[in-house]
């Protein structure tokens, strides 16, 4: 079992369901997808230094902000992707933050749109990755710790 | 009946000039490189789109987003001149480097700025025509940066928290 792998199991479906009304059930396999993606990031520093990272397919982050912001018919933008998914992300790191010995500070969300892009977090480690699927989309979770120097 | 234009939201030049400042040191002390630092703007829209991006994170009296963008012909002169060798542009070596140079210019801006803020480890974005989104609620502003080699940006969306 990874690092509050089970709490990350338990907490995110929550935060869907309460933000999305979207059911997410856990899966097996982290999605390799070949269209453009979305992902997010928290930070948490203090006493526990990493990161909480959200991804998924442009698809799916699209059907989230036009659920999240109520677009109706509008086609949700970037910059709409975007804050939906910084904003589940930012909500996910607020919940591990509180699991993590204190003080821990969270920083604001950021986030990344492309389709052939890679994501390199310095001197940490995935501690933890959980996917997700939601019909037939997917997502996942991670958590990364920041790995102490060695003097 | 009209409605007043919205005011452009205010920013704190005290938050910029460090970044300004550490800019030109970085790169002079650790690449040898000289450079032009333009006019802060404030970013209206979404974009350029870069090959290149640091992003680290500021938490605790200070909160927001630093973003250090670069294109790639600019990226791999620089990372060069930085490391002392040339590197291969889509390797985890490649990327720590872009990351590190991202800590030395926002660690030296957050030293000048003297606040009791925490940074993020940097996380580096490599990929031809990215878009880095910020914090929707905080300005964004943006250091233009000109070297002989070509240009740079950094974006700055930090407030107090």
């Amino acid at each position: 079992m990874q690092f509050i792998e089970q709490e990350i199991r338990r907490l995110t479906p929550e935060i869907w369901d309460a933000m999305l009304h979207l059911a997410l059930d856990p899966e097996s396999e982290v999605p390799k997808t070949q269209s453009r993606v979305v992902s997010a990031c928290v930070y948490i520093t203090g006493a526990w230094n990493g990161a909480v990272a959200l991804s998924c397919d442009v698809a799916f982050a699209s059907e989230a902000a036009a659920i999240m912001f109520n677009l109706a018919d509008a086609t949700p933008t970037t910059a709409d992707m975007q804050d939906a998914l910084g904003e589940l992300t930012n909500m996910i790191g607020g919940n591990v933050k509180a699991l993590l010995p204190e003080p821990c500070h969270l920083s604001l969300p950021s986030a990344v749109e492309g389709a052939d892009y890679s994501v390199r977090i310095l001197r940490s480690k995935v501690v933890t990755q959980v996917p997700f699927r939601c019909g037939n989309r997917s997502m996942s979770v991670s958590l990364l710790e920041r790995e102490e120097r060695a003097n | 009946m009209q409605t007043a234009p919205a005011k452009p939201p205010q920013v704190d030049a005290k938050l910029i000039v460090p970044f300004v400042n550490a800019v030109r040191h970085v790169l002079r002390t650790m690449a040898g490189w000289e450079s032009n630092v333009e006019r802060p703007r404030l970013k209206q829209k979404q974009g350029p789109e870069y090959d290149y991006s640091g992003i680290i994170a500021f938490s605790g009296t200070l909160i927001g987003t630093v973003v250090v963008s670069f294109h790639r012909d600019l990226a791999v002169k620089l990372v060069a001149a930085f490391v002392g060798c040339e590197l291969p542009a889509d390797t985890a070596d490649f990327a720590d480097a872009i990351g590190e140079l991202a800590n030395l210019i926002v660690g030296a801006a957050k030293a000048e700025l003297g606040v009791n803020a925490s940074i993020s480890v940097p996380t580096v974005i490599m990929g031809k025509g990215h878009i880095v989104a910020r914090p929707s609620d905080i300005p964004c502003i943006v250091v233009p940066c000109k070297t002989d080699a070509g240009e740079f940006a950094v974006e700055v969306s930090i407030k107090a928290a």
